[in-house]
This record gives structure tokens, sequence and C-alpha cells, in this order.
């Protein structure tokens, strides 16, 4: 391959688009959109991130200013936990908007995460957001497509094709630099965004400015890469294969619809209708009857809890509970909490299970869709996708769990065994001991688990990409200039 | 000539092909619509057996202390979904439709969310609003992008244009073979989803329609006075499609984000946390703190006493109350603050055809935020009204065996199911007839050239 042959074709096809008038509008469009784009992830993220800092701050104050009082109460008290955003969610908002952002975390219950920004949206929410990440995702294959349908076909169709092959040019050439001219183009609208983001993450004053952002944005800018590259190469090929201009267009068109469009909800529809979720009452219930099976230490008469003080006053020598080491109502809900956060922990890993097999479907098409495959991987090294908020949801539990147990152990430890007559002053432990509980610090997952769970779409990715070559060598062969 | 352009028309692949597969497309949406309601109704299904169970099972084992049962009791109340949701599910799918609660503190239940796949909220509904708010104009653009390009392209317009009488007559012609064939689809679509889902003939389902056929009738305008700038086949339909783009994707997703921007709700933050103090806190202070604001708020329980200073369910009552009472500020404030964002959205709304055809898909399929919010509204209500039938039985401490639980069945929210057609119609139609008047304008000025 004539390597001087291909720059020249690719810096021709370069500089011919911009002679088309209609460039530097849609130049012009897409730098406002972007400026916009960086705008208002970068307002959502200082905004909610402020506020949710903001009221862990208050929550965890008011924890600790909390008088002495008895251990039960204030594992009734409870705290709460708000969801902080990963940096990187400013280029790209993935689930953000559809997944909780609070909850209050008390003894006995799993509260469900609420307000969600789509719980406060209008039907609006239902066209998308605009993010830098929906900006390369969506906004920009298009424009390559529109940049690169007549890349071939024009030529062929004024015949300036053949001259091109007659001079000297091989097919290999003309299409790889085709393709270079049109990454070129492609470059010239990605390195604004990439840009942008990084400026975006200098901006902030973000503690969390490490090495594994800086590493995750690494990562996200090879997979756009990657990405576009695939695209150009299509989009050219399709271009060669096409009689006309016109006929390349409604094909890169089409393309676009059908793979950004429909498949992924297609995909997602039939997901959601192949595995169904239980509902909210269906889950509830199903945990309510499990428990009641289990013991629940709210009902008087649990056979479970019966047995298990029975055996304890055996193993104590003792003829009665006020009489055991301990406080045995502490003992109780020790218990009982460590009975229903098990089944509830094991329906809600049978939930998400669930829910990631209604994923399975998208996330298969990744190899036939290099979209899903990217929008995947940026996702997920943004923090924003299933995996990060299911973290989130088992860390509140855990810091739930964690805190109820904790309390439970001072009221064994530290609560008289004897009941009080209704005249007593009620029994309290020092402030102290709240001061001693940890705060809740939520987590992001890191850089390796996040690839990992994205493992299949990088495959896909890479894949394709080197697919995409082997098509450009398969189609200089077999090509006509007519 | 008529049926000439009809043939011309239907003769090519591409025309067939789309059509069969909008019609496809539109019926999954219906049978998507169809198991949504099938999903909701399953859960009412549920709810009203579980409630059932429930009250008995605590009623059993707390029968001697009707202030113990009614902290465990819950009572649903159902916001059942109109049929017409099926066609347009709105924020249906993200919003809780039916509240189940306590008659303890409200603003610590009220906002709790239905269980729900994150991954299925972002990709979206495909039911039929989406249908015809998105696929729809792609097709009316793939059948009108070289209405005239197309006769230009390949030579035949200096023919017709000598030939017939009128040349807007004869785009008129060849638009209206296009239009009527999409108008049957989607006619087709809507009789298909009234046998399916055995749709109620009535004026929302003829709302609903109505407002398909604007908005089609929009695209239609616009695509016509695209073409009637006589330029390239490739240019038309790139123009048009970055129309699309615009208007589907681009503006709606824009003022979405501005208006999240624009109107945070730290609000609900604020009430949660309050909820909890304004309870919570009153458990470290003198009982009268507490008392003398309950009484403040209902005065027809002045004449209940309690004795000594242990715990006693009327105190424990008026604590759950005063989180209500305390947070009461706070959630007015996010209450405002959303239905700021729903004016918003809609009176920018007024000037974009899609997003006012979403909104008012929503608005008559009962499946919007403000029909949430209405809910919201309504759960107060019941719940302040359990509260009530209550309260005197708990501060009497009467007998739970003397009441009758099976009376206590879910009740349900049905709200109001107003068209204003004024509102709906009067903005589709002014920006139609204005670029169809433009149009107009410019295929006058055609030459046969």
């Amino acid at each position: 391959m004539q390597k001087d042959l291909v720059l020249l074709i690719a810096k021709q096809f370069w500089s011919s688009t911009f002679k088309l008038k209609a460039m530097y509008p849609i130049l012009c469009i897409v730098v406002l959109i972007l400026a916009y784009a960086a705008y208002s992830g970068w307002k959502n993220y200082t905004t909610h991130n402020h506020i949710r800092n903001h009221y862990q701050q208050v929550v965890r104050q008011s924890w600790e200013s909390n008088p002495d009082k008895h251990p039960h109460r204030m594992a009734h008290y409870g705290s709460f936990a708000f969801r902080l955003k990963h940096a990187l969610s400013m280029f790209d908002f993935g689930l953000e908007s559809f997944t909780g952002n609070a909850a209050f975390l008390e003894a006995h219950k799993q509260n469900t995460v609420n307000f969600s920004e789509a719980s406060f949206s209008t039907g609006l929410l239902r066209f998308g957001e605009i993010s830098l990440a929906m900006l390369l995702q969506i906004i920009l294959p298009l424009i390559i497509f529109f940049l690169g349908f007549a890349s071939v076909a024009t030529e062929r169709e004024n015949g300036t094709l053949k001259i091109v092959l007659i001079q000297g040019a091989g097919w290999k050439e003309i299409l790889f630099g085709k393709s270079l001219g049109l990454m070129g183009l492609a470059l010239l609208f990605f390195i604004p965004v990439a840009l942008a983001t990084m400026l975006l993450l200098f901006i902030i004053e973000d503690k969390a400015l490490t090495m594994d952002v800086w590493l995750r944005y690494a990562a996200i800018v090879i997979s756009y890469l990657l990405f576009f590259q695939i695209l150009c190469i299509v989009t050219v090929l399709v271009s060669a294969i096409s009689q006309s201009a016109k006929d390349a267009l409604i094909k890169l068109l089409g393309v676009w619809l059908f793979f950004i469009v429909l498949l992924p909800r297609t995909t997602q529809a039939l997901g959601s209708y192949c595995y169904a979720s239980p509902s909210k009452i269906e889950f509830e219930s199903l945990i309510e009857e499990a428990l009641i099976k289990a013991g629940d230490s709210h009902n008087p008469d649990d056979p479970h809890f019966s047995a298990l003080k029975d055996s304890l006053l055996l193993a104590h020598q003792v003829s009665s509970v006020e009489q055991l080491p301990f406080n045995y109502s502490g003992f109780v809900m020790r218990e009982g909490e460590r009975i229903s956060t098990h089944i509830y922990n094991d329906h809600l890993h049978a939930l998400l299970q669930t829910y990631e097999k209604q994923n399975s479907f998208t996330r298969l098409t990744a190899l036939i869709n290099p979209y899903v495959a990217v929008k995947n991987i940026s996702m997920a090294l943004s923090g924003t996708d299933f995996e990060s908020y299911t973290a989130f949801q088992k860390q509140a539990e855990a810091y739930r769990y964690q805190l109820a147990q904790e309390m439970n152990e001072l009221q064994m430890e530290l609560i008289s065994n004897k009941k009080l007559g209704p005249d007593d002053e009620p029994y309290t432990i020092s402030r102290e001991y709240w001061k001693k509980f940890p705060d809740f610090k939520y987590q992001f997952i890191s850089i390796s688990a996040a690839l990992r769970s994205e493992l299949w779409s990088i495959i896909a990715l890479v894949v394709w990409s080197i697919a995409s070559f082997g098509f450009i060598l398969y189609l200089s062969k077999k090509a006509k200039a007519i | 000539m008529y049926s000439l352009i009809v043939k011309q028309f239907i003769r090519s692949k591409t025309v067939v092909l789309t059509t069969i597969l909008i019609l496809a497309l539109g019926m999954i949406s219906i049978l998507i619509g169809e198991q949504f309601l099938a999903k909701q109704e399953k859960a009412i299904a549920e709810v009203t057996r579980h409630q059932q169970e429930h009250i008995t099972r605590n009623v059993h084992w707390h029968h001697d202390e009707i202030g113990l049962l009614l902290y465990y009791l819950r009572f649903a109340l159902i916001n059942k979904p109109d049929k017409l949701a099926a066609l347009s599910i709105g924020q249906r799918d993200v919003n809780a439709s039916i509240q189940s609660v306590t008659i303890r503190n409200l603003e610590g239940q009220r906002y709790d969310t239905d269980l729900s796949n994150p991954s299925n909220l972002q990709s979206g509904n495909l039911d039929l609003g989406f249908v015809i708010i998105y696929l729809f104009p792609l097709l009316i653009i793939a059948f009108t992008y070289d209405l005239l390009s197309e006769e230009k392209e390949t030579g035949t317009w200096r023919l017709v244009a000598v030939q017939s009488k009128s040349i807007l007559r004869y785009l008129l012609y060849k638009l209206s073979v296009r239009a009527f064939l999409l108008y049957a689809v989607l006619f087709m679509l809507f009789v298909i989803a009234i046998l399916k889902l055995s749709l109620p003939l009535n004026e929302t389902l003829v709302a609903f329609f109505v407002l398909s056929v604007l908005y089609l009738a929009f695209w239609f305008a616009l695509c016509f006075w695209i073409v009637s700038w006589q330029w390239h086949s490739s240019f038309n339909v790139l123009t048009l499609l970055s129309l699309w783009v615009v208007l589907a994707i681009l503006l709606p997703a824009s003022v979405n984000n501005f208006l999240a921007n624009q109107y945070p709700v730290p609000e609900a933050l604020s009430t949660m946390v309050k909820q909890r103090d304004g309870y919570h806190e009153k458990w470290d202070m003198e009982k009268e703190v507490t008392m003398d604001k309950f009484f403040a708020h209902y005065p027809q329980y002045k004449n209940y006493r309690w004795a000594g200073d242990g715990f006693n369910w009327l105190w424990y009552y008026a604590m759950q109350q005063m989180g209500d009472d305390e947070s009461r500020e706070q959630s007015e404030a996010m209450r405002e603050k959303i239905l700021q964002r729903e004016q918003a959205s809609r009176a920018v709304a007024l000037a974009i055809p899609t997003m006012h055809a979403q909104l008012l898909f929503n608005d008559i399929a009962r499946s919007s935020l403000g029909n949430h919010m209405e809910f919201l509204d309504q759960t107060y209500e019941f719940h302040e009204r359990m509260r009530l039938y209550f309260y005197p039985k708990i501060f009497e401490n009467a007998s739970a065996a003397e009441e009758d639980w099976t009376q206590f069945k879910p009740e349900y929210f049905t709200g109001k199911n107003e068209v204003h057609w004024a509102g709906m119609v009067i903005p589709l139609l002014f920006i139609t007839t204005v670029i169809s008047v433009l149009s107009a304008y410019n295929v006058r000025r055609l030459k046969a050239m």
C-alpha cells in the first residue's frame, strides 16, 4: 500500500469537505450544543453534589448531637445515605436520572432509594438528556454519516473514480484514504468534547481527582476513538458499494435509525418481556412470608424466638430472661435483624439478577451494535451504570445493618435486663457512643471492576475495530469502479 | 392521473417495506401497552389480596392493643391507570401507582418509589405514543423528501409542469397519496388498539386520535415546505432528518436539562430529614411540648388525657403527627418546585409540536407528572381520613375485635380526564397553517425548470 497516496486522498477528502457550505453551520451548531452539554453536566454535578454533601453533613451532625438515650431509639432515629455523583458523570449521565438518590436507613426496615430525577420530571425526559456522551453517541455518528456518505459514491457518479484508479491508486488506497480523511473530520468534533471534559474535571476542584479518574478518562477516550474509527470505515464502505450518493445516504440513515434508535429500545423491551420482574407489593409480601417462616421477632408467639429463648435459658442455667448476663431484648432484636436482613438481601439479589437478565438482551447486541458497546463502556467508566447504582444500594444497606446491629449490641451490653416500673427514668447510654459510630461514605466501584463488568462490550468493540479493517481489505478486491 | 400517482407510489419496494415495518412496530407497541396494563392489574390484585391477609394476621397478633396494631397496619390507595395509558405510558413507569401507607407520619412514606429496572426506564417505553411521535415523522420524511426533486432528477419534471394545469395541485395530489397511506396506517393501528385493549370509545380516545392526526399534519406541512424550496434529494433528506433530530431529540432534551438545572429539588431531601427530626426529637422532650402542638392542630382531641411519665399511644401518635406538621413547609416547597417544572415545560411545549404531543398524550392518558402530583395530594387526603378515623379509637384504647376490618379494602383514586380541546388543537393548527402558507407561496413561484 502506498502511504503517500493514502495521505494524499485523505487530505483531498478533508479539504473538499471544507468547501461544503453546510460544514460551517454544522460545526457551529455542534460547538453550541457542546458548550451547553458541558455547562449542564457541570451544573448538574455541582448542584447535586453540593446539596447531597450538605445534607450528608446535616444528618451526621444531628446524629452526633443526639442526647443520651436508649440505643434502640437511636437505631430508629437512623441515618440517611445520599448518592454522590462521580466526577465523570459530568460527561456521561448514564442511568443517573433514573436511579434514586436518597435512602432513609433505620432498624428493621429496608427503605427504597427515593427521589430520582425522573420522579420530578415531566414527560420531556422521554426525549432523553443532552450530555457530552450523548453528543458523541447519537449526534456525532449522524454527522459522520452526513460528511462521509458521498465520499466514494459521488466520485463514482461523476466519473472521477475511474480517473483516480487509472492514475495508479488502488482501491485499498482510496478506501483507507477516505476513511482516514473522514476520521480526521470526526476528530475535529471529538477533540473539543474530550478537551471540554478534561476542562470540567480540572475546574470542579474535587479531591477525588485522582489517578483513577484520569485512567477512566483515558479509557473513555480510547473507546470512543475505536467507535468513530469503526463508523468512519463503515461509512466509506457503504459509500463505496452504493450506486449513487443518495443511495448511500439512505442506507446510512437507515443504519443510524435502526442501530441507535430502534434496536436498543426493542431489545430492552424484549428483555423485560421475557424476564418479568415482581411488583413492589409482590416483592414485599414474598419477604414477609419468608420472614414469618424463618422467625418474626415482632410476632409475640413466634416459634423460632420461643425456641431460642428456651435454649438460651438452658445454656445460662437461669429461669427467666431477666437473669441473663446481657439485655435480652437487644439479643432478640439482633437475631431478628440478622434474619430479616438475610432474607431481604436474598430477595434483593434475586431481583437485581432479574434486572440483569432483562438487560442481557441489549448487552448481547453489543456484538452487532458498536453503539451499545460504547454506550455501556462509557457509562461504566463514568460511574453511572447499573453496577454503580447497585453498588450504592448495597453499601447503603450494609451501613444500615451495621448501624442497627451496633445499637443492638450496645443495648445487650449496657442496658439492664430489669424491666422498668411506670415511674422509673428510662434507661440511657452516653451520647459519646453516637460519635464513635462511623459516618456513611459512598465508595465508587474501582475502574478494574467497571472494566470487568463491561468485558463483553470491550471485546465487541475491539472485534469490530479489527473486523472493519478486514472489510476494507476484502472490499478492495471486489469493488468495481462503475 | 390520480390513479397513476398512486400506482407509481406504491410500486416502490421501500414504501411497502417501511409501511409493513411501522405497522409491525405499531402492533408491538400496543402489545407492550397491553403488557403494562396487565402488570398494573396484577399488582392491584396482589395488593388487594395482601391487604386482606395483612390486616387479618395483624389483628390476630395485636388485637388487645389497637395503638400497636395501627402501628403495623397499611392501607392502600391505588391510582388506577386509564386504559389509554397503554398507548402513552408516560411517567407511570417511573412513579408508583400504588400507595400503601400506615397512619403514622405520611411524609416518610408517600415518596417511596416502586421497584424498577433503571435501564428499562432509561431506554424508555416503546408505546404507541413513541411510534407516533418519533417513527411516523421519519416515514413522512422518507415518503416526501423527493416529492419534487425526484421528478427533476429523473427528468420528468418538465413534462409534468407542461402537462398539468396547476403545479401546486399536482404536488398536493402526490402529497395526499402519501398522507392517505400513512393516515390509513394510523387509523388501522388505532382500530387494532381499540380491539386489543378494548378501549372505550369516548372523548379521550377521540382526543388522542385527533392529536395524532394533527401532529402528523404538522410533519406533512414541514416536509412539504422543505420540498418546496426545490433543493436536491440528498439535501432535502439531510435537512429533514436534521430537523427531526432537532425537534425530537435536541430541543426537548435541552429543555429538559434546562428545567432540571433551573429547578433543582433540594426540598425533597430537606423534607426527608425534617420529617424524621420533627418526629424523633420529640422523644427527648417533655410530653407537653408535643401534646400542646398536637392539640393546637386538632382541638377536637383536647379532652384526651394521658397518665404517668411512661409511654402511651396518644403521645406516640402525636409525635408521629409532628413529623408531618413540622415538615409541611418543606414538602409544600417541594410540591411548588415540581409544579413549576410542569408549568415551564408546558409553556415551552406550545411552540414545539413534538413536546406538545408528548405532554398532551400523557395528559389524556392520565400518565403525566401532573397526574402523579394529584395522586400525591389525594394520598394526603386519604391518609388524613384514615388517621382521623383511628385517632379517637386509639386514644380510647377501643377494642380491636369490635372493629369491622373487612371494610378496609384498597381505595381508588380516579383523576379527572378532561380534554382541553382549544389548548390542544390551536398550537398545532397554528404552526401547521403558517408552514402551509409559506410552502404554497414557494410553490406558486415554481417554474418548470
